[in-house]
């Protein structure tokens, strides 16, 4: 395909993926996690799911309890289960920095996650050739796939997988290496690993965090400066703007970013240079979904493709005019729902 | 620390419209570079008075509107440099003004500025210009006799005819290929230097600032109607060389064609105008009044620009399919 998907984002990577995985102390007044009853399942499909439940381990990239997904994973019946061991944020490393360190966990936990889903197929999903050489060097027998720097990388490789005819389903890093502690140490997901970035902080760097500390103490461990004035967590892209610092972290935190400036929102007309279109993972074409909804009379028919969107807010992203398309998407995707045309 | 509300998303490509313009602000500054080198200050500060007065009609329809007043974006700048790319070097200094101060209060802020203009407003600054002058649009000093040429007075040149008007009249030019890559012979001030105009498309397509589909089919379409109906006796390959190199063709095929505002949107309707806008131009010259009739072919392909989307638009699948999750 000579039309690449996705928008590139200058990456900011590597300040964080030269030091190693720092231990953040758990902070005092925090209560000592129970530990769980050792594991007498057999290590079937049923009890590493058991297991999973047992241990609380919830997806990074989706928010879903690890159990539930793969119950309806072992329903659907994929062809390969991906480890999604890529960053699409610009400046978070925590599951390329997670998977240098913990390879031979990862794929043992990929394994397991295989077996309890019955796909016949395991692969490793890094970002880039470079990225491949690295893990190669620390395991040989890796099965590595790239998923490229573009971002969202995530929807562009199944794109692409599904284009090669898999089926493929996809589990985050962290919550497979804790699908491996449960499973070997009868562990429950304790800890995350979550990259603290943005000028607003002095060190950049990948903390392994107790799940429930709270945002200020991460940040007071990386030196925060007093001149923050947001703090994102989730992804740059589509995180959330933080204004309560006791808030604490969850699984489903994989970064958190401190800028010193807001980002600009300055907006002009669309020009229709139909970089929108070109970044949308789904087929959407934003800038004619925005003239229709702008025009008198929307026309349902000319916004094809607007209910598929699921929010990733390339077209948004990549936007020289600064126009908030993921917004205008939604509402011609309510409108569309709605039945309610002139 | 008191922490804000701010809206996703917190990253942006770096592709901005200001920094669009920029991209084809720089692009034009070094199409200044070689005037500048032969001729002095001159087309410096042409160009800067034509840029002066393209912000201060925007400044003053704003007010006049009572609207906020927006030139960061850059693209009054971007009309003005083209504009008076399009002048030939002797023209008195009032007459890019008129030129950039129709662009601006007659075919840009009536519509809505930027974004929603429906015809390139250089194009028709200089067309107004082309219609209202034509003697002192088209005609252009000796750049082989040496003359002192003031800054900015008004300056009576010794004269000669570019090698547009010399096709117009059926003849062949005089000129080296040599000579003509380089920019030295009679045309506006801007669209001479051949090998400046075609490094600047290369780093607006490769910026992708500008669409290269557009030019490679417009310099295709004019390059065939060049090769097979030549206008003076000789070897299509001649002609071809002539016709491509002579007058603004080449600079409106990368600075003004590819405006995105006003072309269409789609692959095959972008194919379809730049084929379009190069077929008229090669009309003009045969059958116009002028020896240009590029602003001219522009403004008539972009009128051409929407009736191609909805004909697209239309007809063609929006979109490519999806797959079911």
């Amino acid at each position: 395909m000579i039309l690449q998907r996705g928008v590139k984002l200058e990456q900011q990577k590597t300040a964080s993926l030269r030091h190693k995985i720092k231990i953040l102390p758990v902070p005092e007044g925090m209560a000592e996690p129970k530990p769980l009853p050792p594991r007498k399942d057999k290590l079937d499909a049923g009890g590493i799911i058991a297991a999973a439940e047992a241990a609380g381990i919830v997806d990074e990239f989706d928010g879903v309890a690890l159990d539930k997904k793969m119950k309806r994973l072992r329903r659907l019946k994929p062809d390969m289960i991906v480890a999604c061991c890529f960053d699409e944020d610009p400046c978070t490393t925590s599951a390329m920095a997670t998977l240098r360190e913990n390879t031979h966990a990862m794929i043992a936990g990929l394994v397991l996650a295989a077996r309890a889903c019955g796909a016949a197929e395991n692969k490793i999903a890094v970002a880039t050739a470079k990225e491949a050489r690295v893990i190669r060097k620390i395991n040989p027998q890796a099965d590595l796939i790239l998923a490229g720097e573009r971002y969202p990388a995530r929807v562009l490789l199944k794109r692409k997988l599904y284009a090669s005819g898999k089926n493929a389903a996809y589990i985050g890093a962290q919550a497979l290496l804790a699908l491996t502690a449960a499973v070997d140490d009868s562990e429950a997901q304790n800890f995350t690993v979550v990259t603290v970035a943005g000028d607003g902080v002095e060190h950049w760097r990948n903390m392994r965090v107790r799940i429930g500390t709270p945002l200020q103490f991460l940040l007071d461990a990386c030196e925060v400066s007093e001149k923050t004035k947001v703090v994102i967590t989730g992804s740059s892209v589509t995180g959330k703007a933080v204004t309560d610092l006791s808030q604490p972290v969850t699984a489903a935190t994989r970064c958190v970013i401190a800028l010193k400036k807001p980002p600009r929102n300055k907006t002009y007309p669309c020009i229709g240079c139909e970089k929108c279109e070109r970044a949308c993972p789904r087929g959407i074409v934003p800038w004619r979904v925005l003239r229709e909804i702008q025009s008198a009379s929307p026309d349902p028919v000319r916004m094809p493709n607007v209910q598929k969107c699921i929010g990733c807010s390339a077209c948004a992203v990549a936007c020289p005019s600064g126009i908030d398309l993921t917004a205008v998407i939604s509402k011609a995707a309510a409108y569309k729902k709605s039945g309610d045309f002139d | 620390m008191t922490l804000n509300e701010a809206r996703a998303p917190y990253v942006k490509s770096e592709a901005s419209v200001s920094s669009m313009m920029r991209d084809v602000l720089f692009a034009l500054l070094m199409l200044l570079v070689l005037p500048v080198v032969h001729y002095g200050v001159r087309p410096l500060v042409m160009a800067g008075v034509t840029m002066l007065a393209c912000a201060v009609c925007e400044i003053l329809f704003s007010l006049i509107q009572t609207r906020s007043i927006s030139l960061s974006d850059g693209s009054s700048l971007v009309t003005g440099m083209v504009i008076a790319m399009l002048m030939p070097l002797n023209a008195p200094l009032w007459l890019p003004c008129a030129a950039a101060a129709f662009a601006i209060l007659v075919a840009k802020m009536p519509f809505g500025s930027i974004g929603h203009t429906p015809f390139n407003p250089a194009a028709a600054g200089v067309a107004f210009a082309a219609l209202c002058w034509p003697k002192e649009m088209f005609s252009y000093f000796d750049p082989a006799v040496s003359q002192s040429i003031p800054p900015y007075q008004d300056f009576t040149a010794v004269l000669t005819h570019s090698p547009a008007a010399v096709l117009k009249n059926g003849l062949k030019p005089d000129i080296l290929p040599l000579d003509m890559l380089w920019g030295v012979f009679a045309g506006p001030l801007g669209a001479t230097g051949i090998l400046v105009i075609a490094a600047c498309g290369l780093f607006l397509f490769l910026k992708r600032t500008a669409r290269w589909e557009i030019t490679a089919s417009f310099l295709l379409a004019a390059t065939l109607i060049a090769a097979f109906f030549p206008r003076i006796a000789c070897s299509p390959l001649t002609s071809v060389k002539y016709e491509l190199m002579s007058g603004s063709l080449l600079f409106c095929s990368v600075f003004m064609v590819t405006d995105p505002v006003t072309a269409p949107h789609r692959m095959l309707g972008r194919i379809l105008y730049g084929a379009f806008a190069g077929f008229l131009i090669m009309m003009f010259r045969r059958f116009g009044a002028f020896e240009q009739g590029a602003a001219f072919a522009v403004l008539i392909a972009n009128a051409a620009a929407p009736q191609i989307d909805s004909l697209l638009c239309g007809t063609l699948r929006l979109g490519d399919e999806l797959y079911d999750e």
